[in-house]
């Protein structure tokens, strides 16, 4: 009989003692949507698992800051974030991202900490999170520190936090100015994994854009920021010649990965029409109060 | 939407919702998986690595030390069961255990059992084998004459007398090859005034019942009870008294409801295993294979399809030839039958003379490949519409009048020879013209999106000769039960058969009890496969049915009820038998006519007692930056014969055409060494919801089946065969390139279209 440890804390600091910095066998299970699958398929095989919920409610609370930023709880469940009204007035774009995320089963038991947490480039609310310039408040035996979750993520499947770290909000800055979109593309069934992702956010300033965030996943090992193609954009003006000019930037930019949703070729082709249809999203959308 | 008048009862005909429709969507519907018994042993099997190999060496010291462990067993101890512990339908190839070789990665090597299942797939894991690798051919034309050869020596079940002569073959990987000729093609292609030829490819593709495959064998005194989750009860009772030697009544096999089956859960899967293993252990032993272990067991044939067509200055054809491939990876299931049947009908519904086909079944180092929705039709209605529409395309004749030109009408004589007879096809072809509105103006689109539509048809022989036979038993209380081994895998043949029941005797069909099938108790069926049940075991309930009530009413008059007399049928039992006591049993038995294509000529005058008919049309839109294709309406057409049951026929339609249109755009198992590099739902996707194109029309056309029950015929395939086609003949229309192999992903779309402009895209 192959067993293991559950560990149920009650607690945000019984949670991170009952981790191990050092013990890949050991791990925290939010909805435990992506754990089951690396369980199931024999990739993990835990010595212990450490149950948050039951610390659950202190970090699934949503809340809207005086300022308009937004700060969520990790443990908030994707169905919950896609449900807000307080999402929904800082952050359409996120409530937008839910709809055509996985589906309604998973979004149920899915949490907002596991989804960023478990470091696969293919999930959808890294790259909108980022782009909307969010962190990510990580509480550890040490303390807290925060990371923005354009920076957390260090490889394929691999993330910056410690293992005995664990993500206890997301904080969303204030967005007046600010205007978002985000698409995805699949190339098999509808609901199958994204084969890219683009997110982006404008500042737009009497018809230039005056700043930009543009991310890429999916298509490329990791969340990355096309830093370079936010230069091309950076005070030009909001029309089509511009976001061509940056979909050709972005192609040129990105490092994809062929897989089976596509080769690396067609799908550097993808980045170059969904930068610009993005972009088009979002310079032509209306920006947050 | 039916239009055929309703039956004199009003039972067949009758929209009426599936009888155990409550039952399923409460929770309370048996299947295999629920079942526990007591000291019941879990099995889970180590699987091969290699594609192809000698076994050198298996060592389960490590697999029987995990605790709890029961056994570990190899094909050596099978052997002490079984000593010819190979099965299969149409060839006795397949080991129940690996012995000696490996023929493809997933195969079964030795099985671990335990009363926890996490600690059988433990010691499964732990089983160490070495292997020493051969050459291994994967692709079905390198298949034909590769030095790799899958089989040492061919070996033809005995089922089929056909087969017979491939008795003991050796160094080939040609499990069967059928030929056809009439007329003289090479004749008809000297003298054509245009010559067509392309090759068009499918991919191997998987069955995907959500409810994967699972038996469990109970030993019991002086035999076995199978419990097995099977679309042939009585294929499974056979074959496992075959392989140990014993008659068939110590072998009881019960099926529940089956969640989905496709053709793959036919002949035998997993049985002959959990039978051996019982009779090992002494114990029940239940297997079930998990969604990955599906990827390994049983396929879909991958196919080449080669053809060529001679037409003459007035757009007619005049001679086609066909050489198709199919792949059926590494042991023959029941492939080198999908060879030969579709193989009748490889030139499609068209009207010519000269026609010669070849169909080749090869062994190949892939995981077997089976029956699946369609009997290998789909494969070739695929290259048989695509080539239809590029001629009218490159002859500049609209595609639907160039079918109409050469479509096979009712009386012609089909490529085997057999005439046509209850085939609408060219119903089904005006159906959907009607529907697409084919001859109005069609908006093209614009800009980055383009529009297009298409259509395919297609057709089948159904696989004959198959017996069915049917008891429905009246009690004495005049309630009855029909007995049948059909198994009802959600195609709806429980309502669909006791409507028959219920029309004939003049009762609701929703009072007619239906028993499951249990060896020991229904009687004998073939399959459940092929669209067959409602013509074959249609009929055999018919007359199970027609039976008993003539025999009720020799009661009646026996017991002196004068003739038309409305006296209840309890009162005739207790007027016979003084009390509520007695049984009226009806016995009913079908098999229809059958002539074998004659072994040189391919050629017979009954080669079916049915066609099955159908078609589909579709409009998309291309994306012309990006290669994504969307279904904007699909329309389904269909030729069943009279419904007796439109509502179920409906979802039959709808459910095959979405089906296959998985296969069409994006299913595809990927290979690497013979290794199924995405044998997961995570990474083969089906079709979901936001997959299903915003507008279905399913349509039923007015036809009568002769010989049909009701004027009937089976359904469930037919809305397969046109829809492939359909859809590339659709992006053809919209962006002007033409895609070959399936599926038709968005990168293969948009790849076409900047070859074509010039500006392609690098690998
Ligand atoms: C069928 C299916 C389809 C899907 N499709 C999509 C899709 O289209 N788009 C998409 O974005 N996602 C998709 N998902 C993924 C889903 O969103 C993730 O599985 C989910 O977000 C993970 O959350 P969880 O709470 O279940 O994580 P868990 O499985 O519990 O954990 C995931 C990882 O995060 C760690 N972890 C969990 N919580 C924390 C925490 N608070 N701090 C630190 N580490 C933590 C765990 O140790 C583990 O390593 C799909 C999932 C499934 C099953």
């Amino acid at each position: 009989m192959i067993s293991f440890e559950l560990a149920e804390p009650k607690t945000l600091n019984e949670a991170i003692a009952l981790l191990d910095a050092e013990d890949p066998e050991v791990r925290p299970i939010s909805g435990g949507t992506a754990l089951m699958l690396m369980m199931k398929s024999g990739v993990f095989r835990p010595s212990r698992l450490v149950s948050l919920q039951k610390v659950e409610a202190d970090y699934s609370r949503i809340e809207r800051g005086s300022n308009g930023s937004l700060r969520i709880g990790a443990m908030a469940s994707l169905s919950q974030v896609e449900h807000s009204d307080e999402v929904r007035r800082v952050a359409p774009v996120i409530e937008k991202t839910m709809r055509h995320l996985s589906n309604v089963r998973v979004r149920n038991v899915a949490r907002l900490g596991g989804n960023l947490a478990h470091g696969d480039p293919h999930m959808d609310l890294p790259p909108v999170l980022s782009s909307l310039g969010a962190k990510a408040i990580v509480a550890g035996p040490s303390g807290q520190r925060e990371i923005l979750i354009e920076a957390l993520f260090s490889g394929y499947y691999e993330t910056v936090l410690k293992r005995d770290e664990l993500i206890t909000f997301v904080e969303v800055p204030p967005q007046a100015g600010w205007s978002s979109s985000y698409i995805k593309c699949t190339t098999r069934s509808a609901d199958d994994w994204p084969a890219l992702g683009i997110a982006c956010s404008l500042r737009i300033e009497g018809g230039s854009i005056g700043d930009v965030r543009l991310m890429i996943s999916a298509a490329t090992e990791k969340l990355t920021r096309l830093v370079s193609t936010e230069k091309v954009l950076r005070g030009q003006k909001v029309n089509e010649a511009t976001f061509e000019r940056a979909g050709e930037s972005a192609m040129a930019e990105a490092e994809v990965i062929g897989d089976s949703r596509g080769s690396a070729s067609y799908k550097s082709e993808l980045v170059r029409v969904y930068v610009r249809r993005a972009l088009r999203q979002a310079g032509l959308g209306e920006t947050q109060p | 939407m039916t239009i055929h008048k309703p039956m004199p009862a009003g039972q067949v005909g009758r929209s009426l919702p599936r009888l155990e429709s409550r039952e399923k969507v409460t929770g309370r519907a048996d299947y295999v998986h629920n079942i526990r018994l007591p000291g019941m042993l879990i099995a889970k099997v180590a699987r091969s690595t290699v594609a192809h190999g000698r076994i050198v060496s298996i060592d389960t010291s490590a697999a029987r030390q995990v605790e709890g462990v029961f056994a570990v067993y190899t094909g050596e101890d099978i052997r002490k069961i079984i000593p010819e512990p190979y099965y299969g339908p149409a060839f006795h190839d397949q080991p129940i255990l690996a012995l000696g070789k490996v023929r493809h990665v997933g195969e079964p090597v030795a099985v671990a059992l335990a009363r926890d299942a996490h600690a059988a797939e433990q010691a499964a894991q732990l089983v160490e084998v070495v292997y020493e690798e051969l050459p291994a051919v994967f692709d079905e034309v390198e298949a034909m004459d590769s030095k790799a050869i899958v089989h040492d020596v061919l070996k033809p079940a005995g089922t089929f007398p056909d087969l017979k002569h491939l008795h003991g073959k050796k160094n080939t990987n040609i499990a069967l090859d059928f030929h056809l000729r009439r007329g003289d093609v090479d004749k008809a292609f000297a003298g054509a005034a245009h010559l067509f030829e392309h090759e068009f490819h499918t991919q191997q593709v998987m069955h995907t019942p959500l409810e994967p495959m699972v038996s469990l064998a109970e030993p019991t005194r002086d035999g076995l009870t199978i419990h097995t989750s099977s679309q042939s009860p009585s294929f499974v009772r056979i074959e496992i008294a075959r392989l140990l030697g014993w008659p068939e009544n110590r072998v009881q096999v019960k099926v529940p409801y089956l969640g989905g089956g496709f053709g793959a859960k036919l002949y035998i899967k997993l049985e002959a295993l959990v039978a051996a293993l019982a009779l090992l252990t002494r114990r029940p032993v239940k297997w079930s294979l998990t969604m990955e272990e599906q990827f390994y067991t049983i396929s879909k044939h991958a196919t080449t399809f080669r053809i060529k067509s001679a037409v003459d200055a007035a757009g007619k054809i005049t001679g086609r030839s066909c050489a198709v491939y199919w792949n059926g990876g590494a042991y023959a299931d029941i492939g080198p039958r999908v060879t030969q049947k579709s193989g009748f009908t490889a030139p499609g519904p068209y009207d010519i003379e000269n026609v010669a086909i070849e169909s080749y079944s090869l062994y190949t180092n892939r995981p077997p490949a089976g029956a699946l929705r369609g009997f290998g039709i789909p494969q070739l209605v695929w290259a048989y519409e695509s080539h239809t529409d590029l001629i009218a395309r490159e002859l500049n004749i609209d595609p639907v009048e160039f079918r109409r030109m050469n479509i096979l009408r009712e009386g012609r004589p089909q490529a085997t020879g057999t005439a046509m007879k209850d085939a609408a096809i060219d119903l089904v072809l005006e159906k959907l013209a009607e529907r697409m509105n084919w001859s109005a103006p069609f908006d093209r689109g614009g800009g980055t999106v383009r529009r297009g539509r298409g259509v395919g048809i297609g057709f089948k022989a159904s696989i004959s000769p198959t017996t069915s036979v049917a008891f429905v038993n009246i009690y004495a209380d005049g309630s009855c039960a029909l007995y049948m081994s059909t198994v009802d895998m959600g195609q709806g043949s429980d309502t669909a058969m006791a409507q028959i029941v219920a029309e004939v005797l003049q009762v609701q069909a929703e009072s007619v009890r239906v028993i499951h099938p249990d060896t020991d108790v229904t009687p004998y069926d073939m399959a459940t496969l092929g669209s067959r049940s409602t013509f074959h075991m249609g009929n055999a309930v018919k007359l199970a049915a027609e039976d008993a009530k003539q025999k009720l009413e020799a009661m009646a008059r026996s017991v002196g009820v004068p003739e038309g007399s409305n006296l209840e049928t309890r009162e005739i039992f207790k007027k016979k038998y003084g009390m509520q006591a007695g049984n009226v049993m009806g016995v009913g038995s079908y098999i229809p006519g059958y002539k074998s294509p004659d072994s040189v000529s391919g050629m017979s005058d009954n080669i079916t007692p049915f066609w099955m008919i159908g078609g589909t049309g579709v409009e998309i839109e291309v994306d012309t930056e990006t290669g994504h294709v969307k279904l904007t309406k699909l329309v389904n057409a269909a030729d069943m014969g009279r419904p007796l049951n439109p509502r179920i026929v409906e979802t039959q339609l709808s459910g095959a055409a979405i089906m296959q249109l998985g296969f069409t755009m994006f299913e595809n198992m990927e290979f690497d060494a013979g290794q199924v590099t995405n044998a997961s739902f995570a990474d083969y996707k089906i079709p979901g919801i936001h997959d299903i194109p915003p507008a279905i029309e399913n349509h039923i056309v007015l036809a009568e089946q002769g010989g049909g029950p009701f004027g009937a015929k089976g359904v469930g395939e037919s809305a397969t065969f046109g829809v492939s086609p359909a859809i590339a003949n659709a992006i053809h229309d919209a962006v002007g390139v033409r895609l070959t192999d399936l599926p038709l992903t968005a990168e293969s779309v948009l790849r076409a279209i900047r070859l074509k402009a010039g500006n392609p895209i690098g690998d």
